[in-house]
């Protein structure tokens, strides 16, 4: 099990010199003037993890050929993309941050076919990534396990299990966080994010933060593992300015510890 | 309506406050009022979090003399007034946010204050506005001598610093802020469909026709000229 976290480029010369990390996730590309990029590069298993659109339209050219782009450029072993659908169709609103789909036929049959489409012009495999609802919208027409179950048999594609945002969605719901977890399709998981969650004053309530995963945390990571036969890594999912080398570093061990 | 044009009622009423208020949204009970509203206020208070640090990072490089960190007036009354009426990505909204900015970290600790400020606020005010996410035809990837077209938002600015000669190094490590000239120094700003900000030293040319967009002139366009200053404005969607 390979044990990462992102690549944040203002933590470059610690994650070039650093020996307990083995892969990073990319969410943007390097930037030109970045001289850690080099020595990240040969050093680390790549992971494409760049925002590339919403499967809830088609990807153009443009967005696919950035995608093939990177991934060649990192040699990334899959490429990850989200369940989300943040912006209008006609761009007029859009809400930076991600935000999943109604759960309805007609989203599914979107995702599936543009997913389909992404992942017949990549040279390697696409996971996607659940994306957690603070409310949920009444439009929708099924639970999002079993919406996400019929997307990934629809299209053979992988599983990236976000776990802190399934431990919000059931903190939400009033659930236990390992009871929400196993109506997922678990089988099809190819890699973890684990993170911590913070308490946040707008949503009155606890949220992603880039902060150390507590100890309840990576006991439900440990949990879900058991429960993901094909996972093949886990990610210490924390990209943020505000990001100290202490937490990633620390985080990353204490994820390896409690494996 | 289809749900993807439900899926859109949705983004709208969590970036559009007075949309959110009003009877056409709440009539629709698609969600609960109260949650909507604690999550567009979190969307807002993030989406210009983003925004200020990447448009006014000049003034967070000048706080280390300032000690006014632009990023502070997000949890000032002054930006919980405005979220009753915030529209993400609307221009006024952005001007409305830059503005709050601009008074709080407002100083004399370097002559080109002003002219810096003003910089900043034309960037993040540029980039708001409608885009195009997805390409059926061609958009940026014209050729680089097709004539020159005037985008809605562009923006012209008169300094009284050159600017663009100081900007690179306010972001290096410094102990004394580092000086600019003093020379008039105008500058257009403008961004492409995709929301991408550019910014380049504005000829008598390009003045002339910006005044009359209308015209045809054959001078070299200014999309083909290189950018001084790397001003990409694609801001990153968090997870």
């Amino acid at each position: 099990m390979m044990v990462g976290a992102f690549y944040n480029p203002h933590l470059g010369a610690e994650l070039a010199a650093a020996s307990t990390i083995d892969h990073l996730a990319m969410a943007d590309p390097p930037a030109a003037g970045d001289r850690h990029w080099p020595a990240i590069k040969q050093r680390y298993t790549l992971l494409l993890h760049d925002y590339l659109g919403q499967l809830s339209e088609p990807l153009d050219d443009r967005a696919i050929e950035r995608a093939r782009s990177l991934a060649g450029l990192y040699d990334s072993p899959w490429v990850a993309e989200h369940f989300q659908c943040l912006h209008t169709e006609d761009g007029t609103y859009n809400l930076n941050y991600v935000f999943p789909p109604l759960y309805t036929e007609e989203f599914l049959a979107r995702f599936v076919a543009n997913a389909n489409a992404l992942k017949a012009r990549l040279d390697q495999p696409l996971v996607m990534e659940n994306i957690p609802g603070f409310f949920d919208v009444r439009a929708s027409q099924m639970p999002e396990p079993i919406w996400l179950r019929r997307f990934f048999d629809a299209t053979g594609t992988g599983f990236l299990l976000d776990l802190p945002h399934v431990w919000l969605e059931a903190h939400y719901r009033g659930l236990a966080p390992q009871a929400w977890l196993a109506e997922f399709p678990l089988e099809h998981v190819v890699e973890v994010h684990v993170a911590g969650v913070e308490q946040d004053r707008d949503l009155e309530g606890p949220w992603i933060a880039p902060t150390a995963p507590s100890d309840a945390m990576l006991d439900f990571m440990v949990h879900a593992l058991t429960r993901c036969p094909g996972a093949k890594a886990v990610t210490f999912d924390a990209f943020s300015p505000s990001l100290t080398a202490d937490v990633l570093f620390a985080s990353v061990d204490r994820i390896r510890a409690a494996l | 309506m289809n749900d993807r044009a439900l899926q859109d009622e949705v983004i709208r009423a969590l970036a559009d406050a007075p949309y959110r208020a009003s009877a056409e949204w709440r009539s629709r009970r698609l969600a609960d009022a109260g949650q909507v509203e604690r999550f567009a206020r979190f969307l807002a208070r993030h989406f210009y979090h983003e925004r200020i640090v990447h448009f006014f990072k000049y003034s967070r490089a000048l706080a280390r003399v300032t000690a006014r960190w632009p990023v502070a007036v997000l949890r000032q009354p002054g930006f919980d007034a405005l979220l009753a009426t915030a529209v993400l990505g609307d221009r006024a909204t952005a001007r409305a946010v830059a503005r709050l900015v601009m008074a709080y970290v407002a100083g004399e600790e370097v002559p080109y204050h002003g002219d810096l400020l003003r910089y900043q606020e034309a960037m993040m005010v540029v980039e708001a506005g409608p885009r195009v996410w997805s390409d059926t035809g061609h958009g940026d990837d014209r050729p680089a001598v097709a004539p020159p077209e005037l985008v809605e938002g562009t923006t012209l600015l008169e300094l009284e610093y050159d600017l663009p000669t100081v900007l690179p190094q306010l972001l290096q490590p410094w102990t004394t802020p580092p000086d600019a000239p003093r020379r008039k120094t105008r500058l257009l700003v403008a961004r492409s469909r995709h929301g991408r900000v550019a910014v380049a030293r504005a000829s008598d040319a390009i003045v002339r026709w910006c005044a009359s967009p209308t015209a045809r002139a054959r001078w070299t366009t200014w999309h083909a000229r290189p950018v001084f200053v790397p001003a990409t404005s694609r801001l990153r969607c968090a997870t």
